[in-house]
């Protein structure tokens, strides 16, 4: 559950000497008025949740307005002491993962020799996944090796997961050693 | 990184090397723009003149893969002019420590090298010792086998005009550099030093980060506000999946991971030949022991030495070129990409996507349809219908589209709360995850062979159903009181009995009682120094400067006010300060042990002298690929690196190739591209695939800015626009004049914004400790492609 | 009336990340433009009607035989004696009471008088098509985010610059900030200068240049056109007048050819006759 979950005038009253407020003290503005006679923004009545960049490491806080089911704007969280409401170009646009046409929505299948991608359920993916991987995992299992027990198979790799959440990198490493991957790498090497 | 962004603000200066934080981690330079208010330097050091450095009070030039040979020179200039921190240096370093009599520096190559298998035996890189087994110090620093001598001696070598000779950079850009940085070593000013892929992807990236961390140490600016050594990380939780351990090499929380050989073969074995006697790390078993009983459960007992046989044992390097090389020999059978894009992304692409077409069965989880996924596409170049690996490409959620953490460059762990439902039918990671796990164990559940029975031992009680109880996840990673069942407030409470459990020892305590995750904490009142201590969790034990006890001197008073973390309160008995103390709480400088602030180290100070792969002193060699050869020694190349022979990995000459080429990135797309060549506003800024080079160059080759242009090198050859700038210079190399070109590592033919991939350029060579690839420096050629 | 605000830009702050512009993109739902490559790091010649603002990128060797690389957010000046607000024919570019220079995309007709007469090249004309397939046109630029103004906060560019090169502010005290800036930069960049027109009355985007105005591609001397003036005081009264049309811009369609002339400029676009 999302434990601020402000709308942005609820925003702008709590959020202490954050620069959006900042800005309608030094304007000396009536908030209250000028919320009466202005035509409604945007993001009046949208939901704001803060997130952290998905990009580099810096870790800036974000809040993503969101009304009607999608993202009407983003923009820099003014509580992170990491940027203080600031972004750069990529951090402005993360607006965009959300809204681009090209996000994958549907699990894609490219079956050996074909041309094309067919929708396939979530569940036939799963099942099919871990018959494969049981396959694989099964004919080339190794439990001792010259005396060692060794309990891995390298027929499987795992690649990836700087971009996972670190609950997600936990159960990626958990589920990889305990079917005993020894190829599992990711983008720090790279 | 050792401090943290806001940190930055603290800063004398600033030297940026290897990396180009105003282009690739733009909020650094808030922080640096208040260190410049207040009158700190920036000082970029890059073969190309950036955004980085139109920012910069100093620029200099190097060629790419010559860092050592720059920062050798800046650490005799530091010893010459006497501008180190002489007392941190004595006292907090291991510069009075005297080396054994048999070892030596010859010709490049340090004793104990083996040609045949190009690796060194350590044997003779070892301390004198007392009979206690404590390190023979001279203080003075003036016995001849001390390491501040044999330092000296060492960087003698690299005198300003070799060192120029071979970096390239103009003799005055290079004195400025020493100079500015160089007068941080003055008691009452910090410096830091910044930087990225530019210093570790090399063949000798790990002793670029060492040379990095000696200058800091002989100029006494870690453990300081504004100092330390921060490496930026170029992705938002590639920090958190290193700590968590998707490298072959580790367990979570830097444990190393066992292998096939006797020293590992039990976990006695394994703790007996893995636990130094002294520092912080002789609490390894407790750490291992923890992990395996939160993977194991009950399942992992004393009697069993807690299921460590099932944790799978390598016998060989399993790093990212080796894993490709194994898939393109076809030893691989079916991979896993998580987010991921290793055909636009890693060394020698066009292998790496060759090596895809091996595989029996690929499962790509992503935001998009990436070239990865869809390597077997005809406009990747290859024929579909010869092509026999099964695709499964399953759509994840984005960042902000389901609940989790991650963890900052700076080590500080955020918490990101679900905003809106994943698009479409996308499904967040961890369901991923949790259901594939869910249905191998459906099918391994009636099995006890081999391979079903470490797989049925492996605990996994995150929820029933598809949707895993996220807070679930995070208890076991904090760890419990296996007796109480009580979640640990610290790592300082992980037994190595099995009474304990932690998924990842550095992480213990960010969960510390039911409800209350500080990766939550969002309370941002600065609790002095900067280091907002209520503001998420920082690992470890929410400390946000590392080594901080060195901020202060052997009374535990700061070197300076001007630059105070921590000081020891006699009247309290205690460190206090700004920060939480990266000591034992209670220990006084006068306790034995107590002016030793390196505690993770066995000999709790810093080293000037310490082994890698390639040696216990950074030297330089030439890139795998350069186009002149080592001035310093007859060793060329890291006499270290493993060298892939045959069609794997070809290289070129400068015969051919005479042309230096780096890969690099813009601010406007990210990684591979995958993600921000997706969306438009970032496509728009920069929508297409060029190089950029100078204007001398490209008068000698005819080439005018805009051209099309074709580069090529020994493993490919790739399309591109010319960008003709004054931003780069050609370079004086051993007297010749030497070119140097650069180019975006981040497109591929999907998305928006497309162009050829620069990586079907750069070679499959890494360092000798790391593996990382070779992507900064390779020797390429320039024609227009009319 | 309310105090008059600014926006302050320092591009010596600036390290080019270009966030400003895709926040105006993103506060504005503004499309994107996919461009031809330009040969710098440079991703649109000039702004557009779907592209509020650039940032202008600049190698320059200077006075000192070191290279400086430039960069410069711009976009809409909001001068104080705006020759598009004079100029157009319908009414429909105003100041608002924070200074700034609007087009009511209600009234507007799409003539393109204001961006023939803008001193600055930062109007822009797009074309539309209404539901009978007929087309028309309006004029678009940057609003300085009037409508965030409107509820006390900052233009989505300042707001999202994380070196403070933007500031928005009290006109005088970010006059003063300005001069004070330029006299702290003076040593690395001697041409350092102050960028507030007087020609078109000042402006309500001020900058600190650390080079002459030339450097960035800026007008030196911007003015606002004889044509202009010409029109606003004298033209534009008698024709309401004569013919009490709200459709001036017939009227100006008669007599533009004349009077509007841009230096500069030779072409000049259709007069502009639709009216949705």
């Amino acid at each position: 559950m999302v434990e601020i979950n402000l709308n942005r005038r609820q925003f702008l009253k709590l959020s202490g000497a954050t620069a959006a407020t900042l800005a309608v003290v030094e304007l000396g503005f009536n908030e209250k008025e000028a919320y009466a006679k202005s035509k409604e923004l945007k993001i009046a009545r949208a939901t704001v949740t803060p997130t952290i960049c998905c990009f580099c490491g810096v870790g800036c806080g974000i809040l993503v307005h969101t009304k009607d089911n999608t993202v009407v704007y983003t923009e820099g969280d003014p509580d992170s002491p990491v940027n203080e409401g600031t972004l750069c170009s990529k951090g402005t646009t993360i607006r965009q993962v959300y809204t681009s046409e090209k996000r994958l929505t549907k699990p894609l299948y490219r079956a050996p020799g074909s041309d094309k991608w067919e929708e396939k359920d979530w569940e036939w993916m799963y099942k099919t996944i871990a018959q494969r991987t049981k396959e694989t995992r099964d004919k080339t299992f190794v439990e001792k090796e010259n005396g060692f027990t060794v309990n891995k198979t390298e027929a499987i790799a795992s690649l990836g997961g700087a971009a996972l959440d670190n609950e997600e990198t936990y159960l990626l490493a958990k589920m990889m050693r305990g079917l005993g991957v020894v190829y599992l790498e990711h983008q720090a090497r790279i | 990184m050792t401090n943290h962004w806001s940190d930055l603000q603290n800063t004398d200066c600033a030297l940026i090397m290897g990396g180009n934080p105003a282009e690739n981690h733009p909020i650094s330079f808030r922080w640096l723009t208040k260190a410049q208010e207040k009158g700190g330097k920036i000082v970029s050091v890059d073969p190309r003149f950036t955004r980085t450095s139109s920012k910069a009070d100093v620029y200099a030039q190097l060629r790419s893969g010559t860092d050592i040979a720059f920062m050798g020179g800046m650490i005799k200039y530091a010893i010459d002019n006497e501008l180190y921190h002489k007392d941190y240096v004595v006292n907090y370093t291991n510069a009075p420590f005297i080396l054994k009599e048999d070892y030596k520096f010859n010709d490049g190559l340090f004793s104990g090298y083996d040609e045949a298998t190009r690796k060194y035996d350590r044997t003779t890189w070892a301390f004198e010792t007392n009979e206690d087994g404590t390190p023979k110090q001279d203080k003075t620093l003036k016995h001849p086998r001390s390491v501040f001598q044999l330092m000296k001696q060492h960087y003698n070598r690299y005198d300003v005009d070799t060192v120029i000779s071979v970096t390239g950079t103009p003799k005055n850009d290079y004195l400025k550099v020493c100079e500015t940085f160089c007068a941080t070593g003055q008691v009452g000013k910090s410096g830091t030093i910044m930087y990225a892929m530019g210093t570790t992807q090399h063949t000798v990236g790990s002793q670029n980060v060492r040379a990095f961390g000696m200058i800091q140490l002989l100029l006494g600016n870690i453990g300081l506000p504004g100092g330390g050594i921060n490496a930026m990380r170029g992705e938002s939780n590639v920090q958190g999946s290193t700590d968590f351990a998707l490298l072959h090499h580790l367990l979570p929380g830097y444990v190393g991971t066992p292998t096939a050989k006797p020293q590992h073969a039990t976990l006695a074995d394994y703790n007996a030949n893995e636990t130094p006697a002294a520092g912080y790390w002789s609490n390894k078993p407790k750490f291992l022991v923890s992990m395996l009983k939160a993977w194991y459960g009950d399942n992992a007992t004393k009697a069993n030495d807690f299921a460590y046989d099932y944790l799978p044992k390598g016998n060989k390097n399993y790093s990212h070129i080796n894993l490709f090389k194994a898939m393109y020999e076809g030893k691989i059978e079916g991979t896993f990409l998580f987010g991921t894009n290793p055909v636009v992304g890693g060394p020698n692409a066009g292998k790496e996507k060759e090596a895809l077409s091996n595989l029996k069965w690929l499962v790509a989880v992503d935001l998009w349809e990436t070239e990865s996924a869809a390597f077997w596409q005809k406009e990747a170049g290859g024929n579909p219908a010869e092509i026999n690996t099964e695709v499964f490409l399953l759509p994840a959620a984005s960042s902000y589209e389901k609940d989790g953490s991650v963890s900052n460059s700076s080590r500080w762990m955020q918490y990101r709360w679900k905003a809106i439902e994943p698009k479409g039918d996308s499904l967040a990671d961890l369901e991923i995850i949790h259901v594939l796990v869910q249905k191998l164990k459906e099918l391994y559940k009636n099995e006890n062979t081999a391979a079903a029975r470490p797989f049925n031992a492996l605990s996994w009680n995150f929820g029933e159903g598809h949707h895993p109880d996220i807070d679930l996840v995070c208890k076991e990673i904090n760890g419990y009181d296996l007796k109480t069942g009580k979640l640990l407030p610290t790592f300082g409470a992980l037994m190595d009995d099995g009474t304990t459990s932690s998924g990842n020892w550095i992480y213990t305590g960010f969960y510390p009682e039911e409800g209350k995750n500080r990766a939550k904490n969002r309370d941002n009142v600065d609790t002095g120094g900067g280091n907002y201590l209520n503001w998420a969790f920082a690992w470890p034990a929410n400390r946000r400067i590392l080594y901080n006890r060195a901020s202060a001197d052997l009374n535990g008073k700061p070197w300076s006010k001007e630059k105070a973390v921590i000081w020891w309160d006699a009247a309290q008995a205690k460190w206090v300060g700004n920060d939480v103390p990266d000591f034992v709480p209670i220990k006084a400088p006068s306790d034995p042990g107590g002016n030793n602030p390196f505690i993770m180290l066995k000999d709790g100070v810093g080293g000037l002298f310490a082994p890698l792969n390639e040696g216990p002193f950074p030297e330089h060699y030439e890139p795998f690929e350069s186009p002149a050869s080592n001035v310093f020694s007859s060793q060329e190349l890291n006499p270290a690196v493993e060298i892939h022979e045959g069609d794997f990995n070809l290289k070129g000459d400068a015969s051919k190739y005479p042309i230096v080429a780096t890969t690099y990135r813009v601010t406007e797309h990210w990684q591979s591209g995958s993600m921000t060549r997706n969306q438009e506003w970032l496509s728009e800024l920069v929508g297409h695939m060029f190089i950029e080079l100078s204007e001398e160059l490209a008068k000698e080759k005819g080439i005018k800015n805009k051209d099309k242009v074709i580069v090529s090198t020994a493993r490919g050859e790739i399309t591109a626009y010319a960008m003709v700038t004054k931003r780069f210079k050609p370079f004086i190399i051993k007297g010749e004049k030497v070119h140097h070109i650069g180019m975006p590592w981040h497109f591929g033919y999907k998305g928006y914004a497309t162009g050829d991939t620069a990586n079907h350029l750069t070679p499959h060579i890494g360092d000798a400790n790391t593996t990382i690839p070779e992507y900064k420096a390779f020797l390429c050629n320039v024609r227009r492609a009319d | 009336m309310a105090a008059e605000y600014v926006k302050y830009v320092d591009v010596t702050k600036c390290d080019g990340c270009r966030a400003c512009m895709v926040a105006c993109k993103n506060w504005n739902d503004l499309p994107a433009e996919p461009q031809d490559f330009l040969g710098t790091m440079q991703s649109h010649a000039n702004v557009s009607a779907d592209t509020w603002n650039v940032l202008t990128f600049v190698e320059h060797e200077n006075s000192k035989g070191g290279l400086d690389y430039l960069f410069r957010h711009s976009s809409c000046y909001h001068c104080s004696d705006a020759a598009c607000e004079k100029v157009c024919p319908e009414n429909a570019i105003s100041y608002t009471e924070f200074g700034t220079v609007v087009i009511d995309q209600d009234t507007c007709v799409g003539c393109g008088y204001c961006v023939q007469n803008c001193p600055f090249d930062v109007i822009s004309l797009k074309e539309y098509k209404d539901k009978n397939g007929k087309e028309y046109r309006k004029a678009h630029k940057c609003t300085m985010c009037t409508d965030r103004l409107e509820e006390g906060l900052q233009p989505a560019c300042v707001t999202t610059c994380h070196t403070g090169a933007m500031e928005f502010g009290g006109k005088d005290a970010m006059i003063e900030k300005a001069e004070e800036r330029v006299k702290e930069i003076k040593d690395r960049y001697p041409n350092a200068m102050v960028y507030n027109p007087e020609g078109v009355g000042g402006t309500h985007t001020i900058y600190v240049l650390a080079e002459r105005p030339s450097v960035y591609g800026m007008p030196e001397n911007p003015k606002v056109p004889t044509s202009a003036v010409l029109w606003k005081d004298y033209a534009q009264p008698i024709g309401k007048m004569m013919i009490g049309a709200t459709t001036m811009a017939v009227v100006g369609a008669f007599i533009s050819n004349k009077l509007f002339n841009k230096e500069g400029n030779g072409t000049h676009e259709d007069g502009g006759e639709s009216d949705e």
